[in-house]
Parts: structure tokens; C-alpha cells; sequence
């Protein structure tokens, strides 16, 4: 989405216009806490390097990791040299990288020494002299939530959550926001004592996708399905994530959070928002995220029979994926071996507004499945048969596909004449792929992210409200689950299947079937 | 002409009233193993059997990125006789995704002798219906070409800095802008500066170094001697942003008179160098030079801040060749507004040492 405004500092530059449609990322330090994790060295250095290529990074921006292992300024930017060689999606230029690899700084301490935080400080202020960064600041808390409150404490001791006048300092934090309601208005508490909401930039990737982005164009930008986009219209919805890998060896934090928290919470959650919210009054971040509130307020709030009955659990056995074996998730390296965390869940969802009264929405997230990809599967109510294909039973529904990854794109199924004297109907496809008609390889989602956090443009972040509303949701079926006396079951599948028979059944018994992907 | 004229390179030909029956035989043969896409017409005019060839070979490069119906229209009028021929054929390579070749389809016509009047009907008919059309006119723009071609182009695109007669060449397209409102003159030279004017827009997002602009002084441009325009449109670029009104030649450059009635002076000196290769820009006590790095694809940026801090920084440039002048034109899009308020401003100066 190409926000309308820009920031108030770039708007006053009269070289800057007709250049840029988007907001100017400011000049910058981003201090990275858990700087020796994967992240930094898979995504964020190479994102921040490929900005760097394209000429977008701000002319005056230092990037300082802060982590406890003992590491000198040389020996951190040799390791992330090697790292963006691996990632980057551009490769690297010697250069450039000497260039852009020189204003990456280490700074080594433990996460709850206070010394470290105001040598930090320091060195930020130094950072603010040399290299022209006029004290904004943007932390990157790439660590475990129970590491937040401390780092945020100590940087607050030290007044780094304070910009000077003139400047910013904003928080970005890595997910998971919680893991149930009370955790996450405690997160947010911790991180709004320190940081204000508006400094506060909630990262959820699937946002920063392109296909993600482009559903909101995709509704409001055609004027063709705008109209249809109702109950009237729609016959249902089906939300799918899939995907043919196991835990990969995160036994202990899926342990911990299963599928619904690990990826329903969220990443779909978002996207249901994107499909079922109105059109927003401008593309401001809190225009288009107080529509996202407003469909995630809307959401149906399920009882315990409620969620035995719209909400399948399963967890994936033995089997084989792609002709080789595979163990089961009871076998999987640090997971209980009597574990009761689901690997799967379907769900069927109700937005109860206007719009979408009685429309269903399917959502089902797997591991183990027999393929991957995510996608958004609108299906519209069927014409009347009275005219064509009178002996069959119903015509084939109208079925518009995005594809949010991989192979990203849009198809639209429609009717045709099959070719003959008979008057036959068939069901073909229109089919868009971004890869077809765009040959540019979309960027990376943490580089539009990391240049909207830097641009001060939060429309891709997720908001507090939006957050706790999606727990209180959620909530409910964990509750269900664990809390309640006599919990729905949690169905077996084999691995390379697509899920528990149960699942199927959840849209048999409404007529309907899940979608083959 | 034709006799010495390798035209492999253009595939199959076809008879001019056969082009879509052929096309769709071409698509039946290839339908299996690849995928046809497009998403603009997309004509490229150029005279003689050496720019055709190039053209074809750029056309290749262009198709890897942005999916279209190529339309090639060669012009050779030093040919005897009157003739048109054309050629069908398809450019298609790998997908992202990996298993099916993505082709787009290239047709090519030679006129020959004289048929420049015959263009614009073989054009509107070979158009691939709702698309935009974006129309490289390489060389010059003729008088006495039909009018309607314009009227039927999205986007025009030229470079002023082949042209050997600006002054004219310019007249000639500020009357097919003014009689085509759905036009965009999209102008390669301007593009050649597109990093240039990336670098210093990005050096003055920073408020701190505005006041250099605020007090603006002198700009010095450096060019390659056969890269002038470029430099000219960069400094209207300049003034017309600053809102700076061109006054008279002096002995140090070019005067211009500020809103404010700030005198601000530009001067060009020709240095060897791709196109533009240094650009200063001075008030009385700051200032921003950018140097073109000879060996390598950047900028290199010097801010000489008033407090005697010395900020340097490494910014991309571009390579400035053909194909990627061309792709960044179409994939940048846009009404060009800004090329059209520095336009005026560097014709001025066409006239200035």
C-alpha cells in the first residue's frame, strides 16, 4: 500500500518531489537487540543491505546489534558480510558492502546490566555526532518476550524511549504478542509504560507481503468486486496455510504454542481482516487499522459446544512427505511424547456485521500437509441452473483465488461454453501470477517493513487493539481445550495427509468442501 | 535493401494480413511448455537494419522483465522501392516459479522507401486490444508522420540526448503534448539523471542540510562533452524546483534570481566521464558535491556541513545503459510533471555557452 502522505521532514524537501510515491525513511540509528540471533543475520541485515542497494536507505543511518556474546565491531560485520552473501536476494556488492558494512557497530552486554544501557546510550549519542543520525532511534527487539520488560526498563532508565525534540525513538517487536489475552495486555503494558502506541510497530511478515498488500487494492482499487464483496454475494470463505515441514526442531516453543497461537492468532487473523474490512477512509495507518479493529470486534465468540463443534484440532502421525517417511510430532526432537499441542486446526469462523451475516469463513492451518501454500479462497453463491446443465445437481461456483504465497497471484473461475453443438458448461480459470506478468522479484517483506518503520508509517503493523482482540477471540478455543471438563478431541493425521477427517466433515455437514490447493 | 539484410533475428515471416492467424499458430505450438503474457503494448521505431537488430537483442532483455506485445517498426527510407514486410516471433524465458517458459511475442515490420505514412494503420491494427501502448521512438521526431499516431500512445518515450537539432526536436514535441493530453513524454535523458536526482533529494531529506538550498548560491554541473542536455535538465530540474527564474549569462555562468531575490549561478564544464559525473551545489558556507565514481556504479557524496563536519556517504547510480534507462523508465511510470516544469527551463538554457 503506497500511503498518500509523507513524513512531515521529507515534505519539505522540494528536490524529493515526483521521486518517491511512499514515505522517505529517516536518517536512523537501529539498535537490533538479540543481534547474534538467526533473524538478524537471515533477514534483517540483508533486508536493511537491500535497501541499501536500491538506494533507499537513509543517507545517514548506523546499525548497532546488541547482544551478550563477546564479539569486536570487525568481527560482527565480517559475520553478517557472510550472512547477507547467503541472503541477501540481490547477492552483494563489494563495495557497497564496505560502504554500508562501516556504519555496523556491536555493542556487547547482558540484557539486564544497566551499564551496558548507558554506555549504549553513549555510544548512540556518538553515533548521533559522526554519522548524522539526529537522534532518532529505532530498537529492534528481536529476543523472547519474557526479555521485553527488562530491556525496555533499562532503556527507559536510561531515557533512550525518550526522542529529543525534533526526533523519534520507536520500538519494533517480533512476535509472538503473548500468548493469551492476560499475557498480551501485560506485553503491551510493558512495552506502552516505555513506548507510546504510535513509536510502537507490532511486526506481523504476512503484512509486509506483497500479495497481502495488494488485497486491499485488489477490493478497493477494481470496481468490479467491491459490489459482490457481501452476503448476498459470497457464498463462503475458505483461509488456508499449509505447509509440508514439521517443527524443524522448535519442539520446545511449539510445545508451547501450536498452531492456533503460532500462526492463527495472527498471520490469518490479518488476513480475514484484509478480506472482510471496509473500505478505510484514507490509507493512513489508523484509518485502514481501525477498519481492521472493527472486523476483528466483529468476530463471533465461540462457547466451549461451540468450539467443539466449529473447531478441529489434529496433530500429525508417522507418514510420508514427497515419497519419504516422516515421524511423528509425539517423536519430534524436545516434544512431549504425550503431548496434546495441535499441529493442525480448521475453524469455522463467523464476522458478525452486516456485510458478512451468515457468510462462513474456513480458515485451517497445517504442518505436515501434503503441500505448501497459503492462499484466500472467495467463493461466490452459484448461478441458477434453470438454464444450462439442467441435469446436473448445482453449477460450478464462481471461485476467486489469491495466493498469497508461493507462486503469488490471483485466478478467478468462471463458467464457459465447452466448444460443440451441445450446450455444455465447464468451469476454467482465469489466472494472474505476479511472477508472469512482473518479471521484479518483490522485495523481501522485512525490507518494506524495516523502511516503513524508519519512515514512521505503521499501516503494516499491528495495533494493540487489534492484537487483544484477536486473543480475546482465540482465548475462547484454548479455553475450550484445556480448561474446559469434557474438551473436544485432538484427531490424529498422517503426515502428508490434508489433515484430520474431521476437518472435512466441518464443511460436509454445511454442504461444502475444502478447496484442493 | 532486404538483400543485405539479416533479418533471422525476427523469426518467421508473415504476411502482413496473416499476422494474427500466425500468431495463434505460433501460441497452439507453444502452448505446452510456456505461457504467453502481457501486460502493454510495447513499440520500438527505428531506422535502419543495425538499430533493428539492436533493437530486437534490447527487446529480449526487456521482455525478461516486463511482459508485453513487442511491436518493432523499422524504417529504411533510403530504399528504392516502396515496400512493408513483416515477422513473428517470441522471446521467452524461465519463471520464477521455474517450470514454464513465460513468452512474450515480438512482431517486426520493415517499411521501406517511401511508407513512413503507412505506420500508424499497421500499428493501430497490431495492437493488443485494452492494453496501453508505450511507443520508444529512437531519432527524431518527423513532421510529417500522421498526427493520430500520438493521440493513440500512453507513454512516448525518446531520448533528447541523441537529437542533433534540440531546439526543433523539442517545438516538435511540446506540439504532440499539447494535442494528446493522455500522453506522457517519457524522455530517457531524464531518466540518465534519475540516480543523480535520487542522491541529492536523498542528502536534503535531512532538514539540517536545507539550508544550503535555502541559501543556494552556485551549482556547478560536470558533463561528458556529448551529455549537455543532461546537465541542462538537471539544472532546470534545479531552478524549477527552487523556483528560480533565469536571468542572464555572466561571465562566471548561467544567473538565476531566487523568490527571495537570491542570485544563485549555475555553470556546466565538460569533463570526461560517463554523462554526469559531478554535481555541486554551494551556499556561502555549505555545500554538497557529488562525484560519479569512474570505476564503479555510485555516487560518492560529500556534505560539507556550515559547523565543518564533513558527512560522506556511497549512493547507487545506476548504469546508465540503454536496457536499464528503458526499465527504469517503465517500471518507475508516472505523469512526469516535474520533467515538464525543468522542460522550459533547460530549453532556455539550450541557448546559453
Amino acid at each position: 500500500l503506497k500511503t498518500t502522505h509523507f513524513s512531515p521532514e521529507t515534505a519539505g524537501n522540494p528536490l524529493r518531489e515526483g521521486l518517491s510515491s511512499r514515505p522517505m525513511p529517516q536518517p536512523c540509528n537501529v539498535v537490533i537487540f538479540g543481534a547474534s540471533g538467526d533473524l538478524t543475520f537471515r533477514k534483517l541485515i540483508p533486508a536493511l543491505y537491500n535497501i541499501a542497494a536500491d538506494g533507499d536507505l537513509p543517507a545517514a543511518l548506523s546499525v548497532v546489534g546488541f547482544a551478550r556474546r563477546e564479539k569486536t565491531d570487525e568481527g560482527f560485520r565480517k559475520e553478517l558480510e557472510e550472512a547477507a552473501r547467503k541472503h541477501s536476494r540481490q547477492g552483494v556488492n563489494d563495495e557497497l558492502w564496505a560502504s554500508f558494512g562501516n556504519r555496523i557497530f556491536y555493542h556487547r552486554s547482558e540484557f539486564g546490566d544497566l551499564e551496558g544501557y548507558k554506555s549504549l546510550a553513549a555510544r548512540l549519542d556518538q553515533l548521533d555526532a559522526e554519522q548524522n543520525t539526529r537522534g532518532n532511534r529505532l530498537f529492534y527487539l528481536s529476543v523472547a518476550p519474557s526479555e521485553f520488560e527488562g530491556i525496555l526498563q533499562k532503556l527507559a532508565s536510561v531515557g533512550l524511549n525518550k526522542a529529543r525534540p525534533g526526533s523519534w525513538a520507536r520500538v519494533i517487536v517480533e512476535k509472538p504478542f503473548g500468548t493469551d489475552l492476560p499475557s498480551a495486555e501485560e506485553l503491551n503494558q510493558v512495552v506502552n509504560d516505555v513506548f507510546s502506541e504510535k513509536d510502537t510497530y507490532r511486526i506481523d511478515h504476512y503484512l509486509g507481503k506483497e500479495t497481502a498488500q495488494n488485497i486491499m487494492v485488489l477490493r478497493f482499487g477494481n470496481s468490479i468486486f467491491e459490489p459482490l464483496w457481501n452476503h448476498r454475494y459470497i457464498d463462503h470463505v475458505q483461509i488456508t496455510a499449509a505447509e509440508p515441514l514439521g517443527v524443524e526442531g522448535r519442539g520446545p516453543y511449539y510445545e508451547s504454542s501450536g498452531a492456533l497461537r503460532d500462526m492463527v492468532q495472527n498471520h490469518l487473523l490479518q488476513l480475514l481482516c484484509l478480506v472482510c474490512m471496509e473500505p478505510p477512509t484514507d490509507l493512513t495507518a489508523d484509518s485502514v487499522r481501525d477498519e481492521k479493529v472493527k472486523v476483528v470486534r466483529a468476530l463471533r465468540l465461540m462457547s466451549p459446544e461451540e468450539v467443539a463443534q466449529n473447531v478441529v484440532r489434529g496433530q500429525y502421525a508417522a507418514g510420508s512427505i514427497n515419497g519419504k517417511n516422516v515421524i511423528g510430532y509425539r517423536e519430534e526432537e524436545r516434544v512431549n511424547p504425550e503431548s496434546q499441542t495441535e499441529t493442525y486446526v480448521a475453524l469455522k469462523v463467523h464476522v458478525d456485521n452486516w456485510r458478512w451475516a451468515d457468510v462462513p469463513f474456513y480458515i485451517r492451518v497445517g504442518k505436515r500437509l501434503p503441500k505448501g501454500g497459503t492462499e484466500i479462497a472467495v467463493q461466490f453463491k452459484s448461478a441458477p441452473g434453470v438454464l444450462f446443465n439442467r441435469d446436473e445437481a448445482q453449477l460450478d461456483p464462481n471461485v476467486l483465488v489469491i495466493r498469497i504465497q508461493p507462486d503469488e497471484g490471483i485466478s478467478l473461475r468462471i463458467q464457459s461454453k465447452r466448444p460443440g453443438a451441445a450446450l455444455r458448461l465447464e468451469p476454467v480459470k482465469m489466472d494472474f501470477h505476479y511472477g508472469t506478468s512482473f518479471g521484479k522479484a518483490s522485495p523481501e517483506a522485512y525490507e518494506r517493513l524495516l523502511l516503513d518503520a524508519m519512515s514512521g508509517d505503521a499501516t503494516l503493523f499491528a495495533r494493540r487493539d487489534e492484537v487483544e482482540g484477536a486473543w480475546k477471540f482465540i482465548d475462547l478455543i484454548e479455553d475450550a481445550w484445556h480448561q474446559h471438563d469434557s474438551p473436544p478431541p485432538l484427531c490424529e493425521y498422517a503426515a502428508g495427509s490434508w489433515g484430520p477427517k474431521e476437518a472435512d466433515s466441518l464443511l460436509e455437514r454445511d454442504g461444502r468442501a475444502w478447496r484442493r490447493i | 535493401m532486404t538483400a543485405t539484410l539479416d533479418t533471422s533475428a525476427f523469426g518467421t515471416p508473415v504476411e502482413i494480413g496473416q499476422i494474427s492467424r500466425e500468431l495463434k499458430k505460433l501460441w497452439e505450438r507453444e502452448n505446452e511448455v510456456s505461457t504467453r503474457a502481457s501486460l502493454i503494448n510495447f513499440a520500438v521505431y527505428c531506422e535502419g537494419a543495425e538499430a533493428m537488430r539492436a533493437a530486437t537483442n534490447l527487446i529480449f532483455e526487456f521482455t525478461k522483465h516486463h511482459a508485453c506485445r513487442a511491436l518493432l517498426v523499422g524504417y529504411e527510407p533510403s530504399s528504392p522501392e516502396a515496400s512493408v514486410q513483416a515477422w513473428i516471433n517470441a522471446h521467452c524465458h524461465l519463471s520464477r516459479a521455474g517450470a514454464k517458459q513465460i513468452c512474450c511475442e515480438q512482431i517486426s515490420f520493415l517499411f521501406e522507401g517511401n511508407t513512413q505514412n503507412r505506420i500508424p494503420s499497421i500499428v493501430f491494427s497490431s495492437l493488443d486490444s485494452d492494453l496501453p501502448l508505450v511507443f520508444w521512438w529512437q531519432g527524431e521526431f518527423p513532421e510529417e508522420i500522421d498526427q493520430q499516431l500520438w493521440s493513440w500512445v500512453d507513454r512516448l518515450i525518446f531520448d533528447s540526448q541523441s537529437w542533433s537539432s534540440p531546439r526543433e526536436q523539442f517545438e516538435r514535441l511540446n506540439a504532440i503534448i499539447c494535442a494528446n493530453s493522455r500522453l506522457t513524454p517519457c524522455d530517457l535523458n531524464w531518466t540518465r539523471s534519475l540516480h543523480l536526482r535520487q542522491a541529492l533529494a536523498q542528502i536534503f531529506d535531512a532538514p539540517q542540510h536545507r539550508s544550503i538550498l535555502d541559501g543556494l548560491q552556485h551549482v556547478s554541473i560536470g558533463h561528458a562533452p556529448e551529455y549537455r542536455s543532461t546537465a541542462l535538465l538537471l539544472a532546470g530540474w534545479i531552478a524549477a524546483q527552487l523556483k528560480l527564474n533565469q536571468q542572464r549569462e555572466e561571465a562566471n555562468g548561467t544567473r538565476f534570481i531566487g523568490s527571495r531575490g537570491n542570485v544563485v549561478t549555475f555553470d556546466f564544464k565538460e569533463v570526461t566521464g560517463r554523462s554526469i559525473s559531478k554535481c555541486c551545489l554551494a551556499s556561502s558556507d555549505a555545500s554538497v558535491d557529488l562525484q560519479r565514481d569512474p570505476a564503479g556504479d555510485f555516487f560518492r557524496v560529500a556534505v560539507h556541513a556550515a559547523e565543518g563536519q564533513v558527512y560522506n556517504h556511497l549512493l547507487p547510480a545506476g548504469s546508465n545503459d540503454t536496457a536499464e534507462l528503458l526499465l527504469e523508465e517503465i517500471g518507475g511510470g508516472g505523469k512526469h510533471r516535474v520533467y515538464l516544469r525543468a522542460l522550459p527551463i533547460a530549453e532556455a538554457l539550450l541557448e546559453s555557452r
